[in-house]
């Protein structure tokens, strides 16, 4: 992954919903750039849009007006079946809630889009266990999620996210259920991730510690962008 | 999808909800082995309404010159020539492994005359070595004897003519009836024996004597008016029916099916079946709408997960497919351990047959045939086949609906969904 490919690109991006006849604007006219290998935070208070933007980025949701590219293609009209072929391949998710599937373990979640891409067994078992020991999950590999922490849940899910090696990682909120312990850890984690591997993360958080380690902030206020800002950063 | 993918989700996701999964799988194999013993006897009644209505009359298949089941006028006879015809075909040994007993018979309709009474009767001339093994009536005799070699002027009589006659065994009386040639001729004939079947027609009207008497008295040299056919199982007919049919073609004679021959039997079995069909139906519906219930709260239950799926990368139709494979494999299973255990259970409880005596006392009959209060269950290839795409019917109507549902989750909204 190249520093200066773009990983996602919005142009005059519009998502607006109909409530009651009255027209809201979740998302207002974002122009967004998103190179690979940065980590950036979507921050802004809740109702913001960040999320919002976040699924349209993802495409798990559809625009009212503007464009989305993924990795430099166009996805903005593409059918709902290329763009799950798409996220298989290109996007990694994380989610506030973590959301396992509870009938797996941990290494089967952590393999999930390996499995659904139709990888060897034997290739995806052994990505699985040496991300799960980069990330400190070793030996909990045959463990159900209601047997993790939820700081180990979230790590299982980030290890899902970045497993078959996406073009971009986007996580909703990924410290909100944790304390400030795991959050701590996660974020070590993704930092890791991002420093060594070069996976891009993109965050909609408003953790002032998420926003802290990011190295990009950009502010959502009201569904624009309302400021976007670049930190220097400091390498370990 | 890989499929093992799909089969590892399904299984687990039964096994999730192991006591609904379990519940519902309970209500299949319950439904499927009432299914299953219903249809087996229900066949086994069929099989013996049919056997018994073809005995007493003529048989599974008969062979007959045209327009003889429609007018029973003597001169519509088979002539010598399409008798043996007949007979060399009877040799076919595709034939001899199927069939029970083949019977020459010359049927009339005649008036019996005793100097008490005259009385229409239906006059069977038999061949006395084969009609022990075709209608049984050797077997019913209530006094006096069956016919035998040697027999001419005797006649084996019913019961209840017999005494509206007047008749005792040695008793006279005389047969008359139209002859080939048109002319009425009568016979002279005495009581050899009594019978007691238990079908009114039969016992109220229904006489055997020598087929060579009947062929003389009615002028008939070696001609007959049917060679009936008794089958050892009903699920020859088939092709007992495709051997003898080419008779129709190379000597101009009728081969007739007991649906055909034996109308009121055949709607008796149709009706039978009408009303099983609708108490089947109601034990379908039943089944689907337990399965729907499980399989579609599945669904709503993880409603979230099904979204992180679809955000993972699995299309609308997979998720669908998934949801449509669990309900196929919930059915699947315990359809099959259902309909494993019905034949088990009907097999290893009833093979001897399901005593109804306190119920009817005695046997009684319908339709032209004796209805017998033991049912000994039978299963055919065919209830098999019908009992298995029940199940298939079943797993695929009940899972339909819950995979349209997984295919219409909204991946952004299911993100919201409180799980």
């Amino acid at each position: 992954m190249s520093d200066k490919t773009i990983a996602v690109k919005t142009e005059n991006l519009w998502k607006t919903y109909e409530h009651d006849g009255i027209e809201v604007h979740a998302v207002r006219d974002v122009s967004l750039t998103i190179n690979s290998g940065e980590f950036v935070a979507l921050a802004g208070p809740s109702g913001s849009g960040k999320t919002t933007l976040l699924n349209l980025i993802g495409t798990l949701t559809r625009s009212t007006q503007g464009k989305v590219w993924i990795a430099g293609r166009d996805v903005t009209n593409e059918p709902e079946g290329v763009l799950a072929r798409l996220r298989l391949q290109s996007i990694g998710f994380v989610f506030q809630a973590y959301n396992l599937l509870p009938i797996l373990t941990a290494a089967e979640n952590a393999e999930l889009s390996l499995l659904l891409q139709g990888m060897d067994p034997a290739e995806r078992r052994q990505r699985v266990l040496d991300l799960f020991g980069r990330i400190g999950l070793n030996g909990l590999e045959d463990r159900k999620p209601n047997k993790l922490s939820g700081g180990q849940q979230q790590r299982v899910a980030v290890a899902r996210a970045v497993v078959g090696e996406p073009a971009m990682v986007l996580a909703d909120e990924p410290t909100a259920n944790l304390d400030s312990h795991a959050s701590d850890e996660l974020l070590d984690v993704m930092e890791e991730l991002n420093r060594d591997l070069g996976v891009t993360f993109v965050f909609a958080t408003h953790d002032p510690r998420l926003m802290e380690r990011a190295h990009r902030i950009v502010h959502i206020v009201d569904g624009a962008v309302a400021s976007d800002e670049v930190k220097t950063v400091q390498n370990a | 999808m890989p499929f093992g993918l799909l089969i590892k989700l399904a299984l687990r996701n039964l096994r999730r909800q192991m006591r609904r999964s379990i519940l519902t799988a309970a209500a299949m194999i319950i439904g499927l082995a009432l299914l299953v013993f219903s249809l087996a006897l229900a066949e086994g009644s069929h099989q013996d309404w049919i056997k018994g209505g073809s005995r007493m009359a003529s048989g599974h298949i008969t062979i007959q010159a045209p327009d003889f089941l429609r007018t029973k006028k003597i001169r519509h006879h088979l002539d010598v020539s399409q008798t043996e015809s007949v007979r060399r075909m009877l040799e076919d040994t595709t034939l001899t492994d199927i069939i029970e007993a083949a019977s020459p018979r010359l049927t009339i309709l005649g008036l019996a005359n005793s100097p008490a009474n005259a009385l229409p009767v239906l006059v069977l001339g038999v061949d006395h070595r084969i009609e022990p093994f075709f209608s049984q009536l050797n077997e019913k005799v209530v006094e006096g004897r069956y016919l035998e070699e040697g027999d001419r002027l005797q006649a084996f009589v019913g019961k209840t003519l017999a005494e509206r006659l007047r008749l005792d065994i040695g008793s006279r009386f005389v047969l008359t009836a139209q002859d080939a040639s048109g002319e009425m001729a009568g016979q002279l004939m005495r009581v050899v024996g009594i019978f007691s079947l238990g079908l009114p027609s039969a016992d109220q009207g229904m006489i055997h004597i020598p087929i060579t008497t009947a062929q003389s008295w009615l002028g008939l040299e070696e001609s007959v008016t049917s060679f009936d056919i008794l089958l050892e199982s009903t699920e020859a007919e088939e092709v007992a029916m495709a051997t003898l049919g080419a008779l129709e073609e190379t000597d101009g004679v009728d081969v007739i099916g007991w649906r055909e021959s034996l109308p009121e039997l055949n709607s008796a079995v149709a009706m039978d079946n009408f009303g099983n069909y609708i108490f089947h139906g109601i034990l379908f519906a039943i089944i689907t709408l337990a399965i729907v219930n499980t399989v579609l709260m599945s669904v709503l239950q993880r409603v979230r997960e099904f979204g992180v799926l679809r955000a993972l990368g699995l299309r609308r139709r997979e998720a669908g497919m998934m949801v449509f494979f669990e309900g196929m494999l919930l059915t699947v299973l315990s359809g099959g351990i259902g309909i494993t255990l019905g034949i088990g259970l009907t097999w290893g409880l009833f093979r001897n047959g399901l005593d109804f005596t306190a119920l009817m006392d005695t046997d009684f009959s319908a339709a032209g045939t004796i209805i017998s209060p033991i049912i000994v269950p039978q299963f055919t290839a065919g209830q098999i086949i019908a009992a298995v795409l029940s199940i298939v019917t079943i797993g695929a109507l009940s899972s339909i609906y819950p995979a349209y549902r997984a295919t219409k989750i909204d991946v952004a909204e299911s993100m919201k969904f409180e799980t």
